[in-house]
């Protein structure tokens, strides 16, 4: 690495052969305003927001752009430079519409930051207010081609980090426009609102549709958390008014996705319409009625202490943090004996070898893809493969199940052409291979022989699978024997009834749930637990890394954390796991 | 020392600039130890008298002949003109018209609504002739001080005045007075 000195407004600056000088500014804490660049992006140099003066050089040079040199002497802030980048932004605040004050993004807009430290109190030029479609034909995304200043960052977001390539440019000059696939509606295009695009928009021209108008930065309140909606675990902002949450947007400080979240983390999950379970339930005489925590905890203990271990079977969510599992373990596993446990979802085998994280797979020169559909389970996972993909690596899918992923695959084998497949991986230099639930034996052995330069990722199904596998919940409770079934169902939204069929008419069922379902229905016992955003804790995501949630707000009515609920159950039992509560990290139980 | 005389007039405007100089409560009666309040749109004297006055405050966009009538008064009345609001300094909400066309918008307005029955644009003699383009009030004028908002706070107003009145032209707003929003 060659290091070398330059001068930026007069203060020798260390920088590293290949950086800008822009990036060389800011590691030496000289702030140069910038517009369309991106620290997730590359730089384009559109905007011209960053011109610097660079002595030698003929005319004004963007910074972020510009390689750094020995010796280079560049001035920021000097009266050429600060009066051209006004001029920019003038040109840019007299086209189409920066009208702020009936725009969602004051408060937080960059263009507006700028308009701002300059002092632009007024325009310069006569504006050229040309009326531009707002497409709001997605169902998530608005997008706003009056507040649009041809930054490019969400295009190239679109393309570098979701490699979807649906955004693009069309037609010229001042006509220019952002496009979805040569001009579609966004909402029937190719866009697959993993909403990458929302989180890069410098202005109001990319803005969520739930969130809009809701509020103003300062009233909002911004809580780091992980995702739960899949294995992977990936890195978000909760967004909230009150109580209310507003959106999700990715953190870009996420050592699993840098960033990236998908649909299904963005915004369907804060679409669940379904109803909330707010005080516990119990069954009299055949109808469930509201009790209290007392007599349902009371009636559950009793009924576990008159049953023996052999007659219980326990199910669980992967849902469920790491803290509900060890204390669903150490509870029915240690304390009761029981056997009988399992998960709602299929559990992924384990391969040999430290595993891949999702970022390994930028440097890989061959993927395998089998027993998983990414762009479904793991959606997120599927944008790196298309990253590594657009770099050069070879993908390689097997089967039918690869999904929307198999488009982009090199070759696509049949499941009985596997080994062929697997020689081909074989020989690669780098590669991964991403597997599911849905390898067979055969396959996993198989896989096994592999040469060891070959990694593995799992995608498993559910959340939170790899920590229940990892203290012995892994497969399918046998329940049809059982004469007492616990079930921690938590925020499950499955189709219940392989299980409903496989339970004994005259068992007893207690179910933890957040929210109602047929399988609540049958329960003998509803213990109401907090859905997602109301819970803290940990989970441990499919690469193995244990990463914290948090909780944005108090659980609904009645409702408690299900690590709470089984450390109550136990000391009505008497059986001491409560002291487990002190081992729930202090932080678990904070509301930030 | 005589008191600097203050008027106010308003063109394509909402009042809720005027509402902000109102909403300075009891630092009125601050100023009005240095300031004599004369005409504005909310008194019964209208016009800015002819004998002039030391500051004109102008809110709204100019958007029709009468628009710019009113400011040449007031600029021709006046040592210092303020533009306050973002109408005044930009254009505003006003010129959001200008995304449509003026006739376009005339003829929505006034014969295309869904309750418009028998409609007519207005068109009396008494009216001013609408603009093909709005703007703020700079392109017809010259104005000494911007302080753009929607509508500009209160402290915002009060800190303009009084550097102003100190005799610190041009004006800088610090940031927490800077908004457009």
């Amino acid at each position: 690495m060659t290091m070398l000195t330059l001068t930026i407004n007069g203060q020798p600056v260390e920088a590293r052969r290949g950086q800008t000088v822009l990036e060389a500014a800011s590691a030496a804490g000289i702030d140069i305003p910038t517009l369309c660049h991106h620290p997730q992006l590359k730089p384009i140099g559109a905007c011209r927001i960053c011109l610097v003066e660079i002595e030698k050089q003929r005319s004004l040079q963007p910074a972020c752009t510009f390689p750094v040199a020995a010796n280079l002497v560049v001035r920021t802030e000097s009266p050429k430079a600060v009066s051209a980048r006004k001029f920019a932004l003038e040109l840019l605040f007299s086209e189409r519409n920066h009208f702020c004050m009936f725009c969602e993004m004051s408060g937080r807009c960059e263009l507006q930051q700028l308009g701002y430290r300059y002092g632009l109190n007024h325009f310069m030029y006569p504006t050229y207010s040309r009326q531009f479609p707002v497409d709001t034909s997605s169902s998530h995304i608005t997008l706003d081609h009056n507040r649009c200043v041809l930054c490019r960052r969400c295009l190239r977001a679109c393309s570098e980090l979701a490699a979807n390539h649906t955004l693009d440019l069309c037609r010229r000059g001042a006509a220019t426009m952002v496009s979805a696939d040569m001009e579609a509606p966004l909402g029937q295009s190719s866009c697959i609102e993993c909403g990458v695009c929302l989180d890069v928009c410098p202005t109001g021209a990319l803005f969520d549709k739930r969130s809009a108008f809701m509020g103003k930065p300062d009233q909002l309140g911004r809580i780091q958390s992980v995702c739960s909606q899949c294995s992977l675990g990936c890195g978000i902002q909760i967004v909230s008014r009150n109580g209310f949450t507003l959106r999700i947007e990715g953190a870009w400080d996420s050592p699993v996705s840098a960033g990236l979240v998908c649909r299904k983390g963005r915004f369907d999950a804060l679409y669940d319409d379904r109803v909330r379970i707010d005080s516990p339930l119990m069954k009299v005489n055949g109808e469930q009625i509201a009790v209290d925590w007392a007599r349902a905890l009371g009636t559950t203990a009793s009924r576990l202490q008159q049953v023996n271990a052999g007659a219980m079977a326990v199910l669980t969510t992967t849902r469920a943090t790491n803290e509900a599992l060890s204390h669903l373990a150490a509870l029915f596993l240690d304390s009761l004996g029981c056997f009988n446990a399992g998960i709602l979802n299929k559990t992924a085998p384990a391969l040999p070898g430290p595993g891949a994280r999702l970022c390994d797979l930028s440097s890989s020169d061959c993927i395998l893809v089998i027993g998983v559909d990414p762009a479904r389970d793991g959606p997120v996972a599927s944008f790196f493969v298309k990253r590594a993909v657009d770099s050069g690596a070879r993908l390689i899918a097997v089967g039918r199940r690869c999904g929307a992923l198999s488009a982009y695959a090199d070759t696509v084998y049949e499941i009985d052409d596997v080994a062929a497949a697997l020689a081909a991986v074989g020989a690669a230099r780098k590669p991964i291979v991403i597997y599911g639930a849905a390898i067979s034996r055969t396959t996993a052995a198989a896989l096994r022989r592999l040469p060891e330069q070959v990694i593995f990722l799992p995608l498993q199904p559910g959340v939170n699978t790899t920590m229940a596998a990892s203290i012995g919940l892994a497969g399918r409770a046998d329940i049809t024997a059982a004469k007492l079934l616990y079930i921690v169902a938590g925020e499950e939204n499955q189709d219940f009834r392989w299980l409903l069929s496989g339970i004994r008419a005259d068992a007893f069922v207690v179910v933890q749930a957040s929210h109602g379902s047929d399988l609540t229905e049958r329960a003998d016992v509803v213990l109401p637990t907090a859905a997602w955003l109301e819970r803290s804790g940990h989970l441990t995501n499919t690469e193995g890394r244990t990463q914290r949630v948090a909780a944005v707000r108090k659980p609904c009515g009645n409702s408690k954390q299900d690590w709470e609920i089984l450390c109550d159950l136990g000391l009505q039992m008497g059986l001491g796991i409560g002291d487990l509560k002190a081992a729930v990290p202090a932080s678990a139980s904070h509301f930030g | 020392m005589s008191k600097a005389i203050i008027a106010t007039d308003w063109l394509a405007a909402c009042a809720g600039c005027h509402m902000s100089l109102l909403d300075m409560d009891e630092k009125i009666l601050t100023l009005s130890e240095s300031v004599a309040f004369s005409s504005s749109p909310l008194t019964d004297l209208k016009q800015p008298p002819e004998t002039g006055v030391t500051v004109g405050i102008l809110t709204g966009a100019v958007s029709n002949t009468h628009n710019i009538a009113v400011a040449r008064r007031m600029r021709e009345r006046c040592q210092i003109l303020v533009a306050v609001g973002d109408c005044a300094t930009f254009g505003g909400i006003v010129a959001a018209r200008n995304l449509v066309g003026t006739q376009a918008a005339l003829r929505r307005a006034y014969l295309e609504t869904e309750s418009t029955i028998d409609g007519r644009i207005p068109d009396s003699p008494e009216l001013g002739i609408p603009l093909d383009t709005v703007t703020g009030i700079d392109p017809v004028v010259k104005v000494d001080v911007f302080i753009p908002g929607c509508p500009p706070r209160a402290d915002g107003l009060f800190y303009a005045i009084s550097e102003l009145l100190a005799g610190r032209i041009p004006v800088v707003l610090p940031p927490v007075h800077f908004r457009y929003d």
